[in-house]
């Protein structure tokens, strides 16, 4: 029989999970619309947002670059790309990529200095223009979130790609 | 795989003779029908007479550095093993088994003593010698192991650590190939004490480009980068000198053709510029390395962009940074078009930094170039979505049957006041301005050459473009012919063939110069 310590413990995590999962959501949500300043302020400002390169070996299923990236941004680099994408001469984005993040599989910890590991799954649709084509990216992302009231700041991101060798014409969005 | 020869002219003869008229009548107005970025039939003629017998980047050195370190490499469609050997030579072994042709290299990378097929288990050297044939005594008595290594790259060579390979068993040597080009080459590699390494792994993603694009941007598209890149000096990720208008600026900017590839480059006369690198890369670069005028051309340098024919560039931007807060860097970028199809290519793009730099340079390097070039760069993004618009186009029912032609006429004498640098201390025909598209002409004129001479016929052979005469390489270091296909580490090393036959007898020189 569960102890009402244990009940107590299963709802802080619940809780915990349930708040994570909102704050994901609603960046994810931004970003698909596209305000991503508003997106940069959930980053703080020591943020570490990486996206290593994946190396296929023959006997690691997982395996990434350690000085190779997609990103490997700080919060002053990717203010300089959140702010090229609003140029009218930021190409890659004219017309502005269609995007839908979905987040899934999410799961959270709290870390002993009160931040909160949260782990999830991206599947990220990308469309473009007037054409059929389209592409997903996935992965899955490993966060460090800082509690800020009943929500969170981005202290650190790493996205794992699956893509050994990605199909696609530019990486133009965030992840 | 490439259809062979007799078979693709035996299914489209006529196909072949038009479409080659038509390129024809084209190049000698400085023109190119742009049904040639997206046809099936330019794209196997290129595979069969371009990629199949031309000198095409495999790798650097520095990228499998200790013995049986190997990496996957392509030559277009062709897989290959790129692998330094246990005698610590550079090898280039065709990734098929000699048994039944099962693949035998299933990674990316790593390292390894022996390569053993998953098929039936054949095992091979890093050397590719076959050494293990399971159940040999009763399933293959009389195999003669020594007769069934793993193919190599009918030819092997390198120049500053870039290895290259050639599927051809005859034709120019890279020596021949690179001609005095090696003195851009050499500002690039050799200047540095202890030599340019690469960080990390390359860049590779597949974009829906055909690949002669890229290869047109980097044989001297300065036009280009003021408007397509606009964004990045709006804002202030790189200077107005290397992403402003080309020609407006107070740079001194050259385009240099060169034994049939290209330099760009913008110069402040008499500074000390050095790409912008930090003071601690500076300190490497040592004059001993180069030449006098190597070492001034280097040191004024604020840019250094670049084609080697067919499917290799590189650049060195400086100025650029990726946060307009932070210092800025030159970096030397490397990148190689892999077509896939005349309308995909795989991109290939390789960071480097001198060896001896401190890590948290290196690291700096790599994000300034990250940030700017490879799939997520600032510069790069835009480009591509701009390229993916003309091959398109390219495979237009109109394109096809109203002659649609791409323009390149920029830099001749009809388009512009055409001045040339006679003062330039380097080799090579020297525009004394950056904008013309000549280099780009001259690049689609040997493009057009291979593929209209048959793989069995003539040799590929090259005519410097008049000024050529000044070079001062020092890189040629003696030919070395142990081992099949294997190359000795710095400077021109062996191409022996599986034949048999001796470097010197395909007419290269057995001791470089
Ligand atoms: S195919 Fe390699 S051992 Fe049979
Ligand atoms: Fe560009």
């Amino acid at each position: 029989m569960a102890t009402n310590t244990d009940r107590e413990s299963e709802l802080d995590r619940f809780l915990l999970k349930q708040r994570v999962e909102r704050f994901l959501y609603e960046e994810a949500a931004l970003l698909d619309r596209r305000e991503q300043t508003e997106w940069l302020a959930l980053l703080d400002e020591d943020v570490e947002y990486k996206a290593p390169l994946r190396i296929t070996r023959e006997h690691v299923n997982d395996n990434f670059s350690r000085s190779a990236y997609y990103f490997d941004e700080d919060y002053g680099s990717l203010e300089a790309r959140v702010q090229r994408f609003e140029s009218e001469y930021a190409w890659s984005e004219r017309p502005p990529s269609r995007t839908r993040r979905f987040v899934t599989n999410v799961r959270a910890t709290e870390r002993d200095d009160g931040t909160v590991d949260a782990r999830s799954y991206l599947l990220l649709y990308y469309g473009q223009g007037d054409s059929s084509s389209y592409t997903f990216l996935a992965g899955r992302r490993e966060d460090v979130l800082r509690p800020n009231g009943e929500t969170f700041t981005i202290a650190k991101r790493h996205v794992y790609l699956d893509h050994a060798v990605p199909k696609i014409d530019k990486i133009s969005v965030f992840l | 795989m490439p259809p062979t020869e007799s078979k693709a002219t035996a299914q489209q003869p006529d196909d072949h003779a038009d479409l080659l008229a038509e390129i024809e009548a084209s190049l000698g107005e400085g023109k190119l029908p742009l049904q040639t970025f997206n046809s099936e039939a330019v794209h196997q003629l290129e595979l069969d007479r371009l990629f199949g017998r031309e000198w095409i980047f495999v790798g650097h050195e520095s990228e499998i550095p200790e013995e049986g370190d190997y990496a996957r490499r392509y030559i277009a469609g062709d897989p290959f093993i790129f692998v330094r050997d246990m005698n610590g030579d550079v090898q280039v072994l065709f990734d098929s088994c000699r048994h039944r042709g099962a693949k035998l290299c299933r990674a990316e990378q790593g390292n390894t003593s022996h390569f053993r097929c998953p098929y039936h288990g054949w095992t091979y050297k890093n050397t590719g010698d076959l050494v293990g044939v399971p159940q040999k005594e009763v399933a293959f008595k009389n195999l003669d192991q020594s007769e069934h290594g793993l193919h190599s790259a009918p030819r092997v060579d390198s120049y500053a650590g870039l290895v290259f390979a050639s599927l051809g068993d005859s034709g120019e040597s890279l020596e021949e190939h690179l001609g005095e080009f090696t003195w851009y080459l050499d500002i690039q590699f050799k200047l540095p004490d202890g030599g340019m390494e690469v960080i990390g792994e390359p860049h590779r993603w597949v974009v829906e480009t055909n690949w002669k694009t890229g290869a047109d941007n980097f044989a001297g598209d300065s036009y280009h980068t003021g408007f397509a890149h606009h964004s990045i000096k709006q804002l202030g990720l790189g200077g107005d000198d290397t992403v402003g208008i080309a020609g407006a600026g107070e740079t001194k900017d050259r385009h240099v053709h060169c034994d049939g590839h290209t330099t760009s480059t913008r110069m402040v006369e008499g500074e000390e510029v050095f790409m912008t690198y930090p003071d601690e890369i500076v300190d490497l670069f040592n004059p001993d390395n180069v030449t006098a005028d190597q070492y001034r051309a280097a040191k004024e340098a604020l840019s250094f962009t670049g084609s080697v024919f067919p499917n290799l560039a590189f650049l060195n931007f400086g100025d650029i940074t990726d946060d307009p807060n932070k210092d800025v860097t030159g970096f030397l970028g490397l990148r190689k078009w892999r077509p896939l199809g005349p309308n995909k290519t795989e991109i290939w793009s390789w960071a480097f930094a001198p060896k001896r730099a401190s890590e948290a340079t290196k690291k700096r390097i790599y994000k300034v170039y990250m940030s700017n070039f490879g799939p997520s760069g600032n510069f790069e993004q835009d480009d591509v979505s701009i390229w993916n618009g003309i091959t398109d186009v390219a495979d237009s029912t109109f394109a096809r049957h109203h002659d649609v032609e791409l323009n390149y006429q920029m830099g001749t004498e009809e388009m512009s006041e055409v001045a040339y640098d006679e003062e330039w201390p380097g080799p090579g025909t020297v525009y004394a301005i950056n904008l013309e598209e000549v280099g780009m002409q001259k690049f689609h004129d040997q493009w057009f050459e291979h593929l209209s001479t048959p793989r069995d016929g003539t040799a590929m052979s090259r005519e410097c473009g008049g000024g050529c005469g000044s070079a001062k390489t020092d890189g040629c270091g003696s030919a070395k012919t142990d081992g099949c296909g294997s190359v000795k580490t710095g400077g021109y090393g062996s191409t022996k063939t599986d034949d048999g036959e001796s470097p010197s007898e395909r007419g290269r020189p057995e001791d470089g110069e």
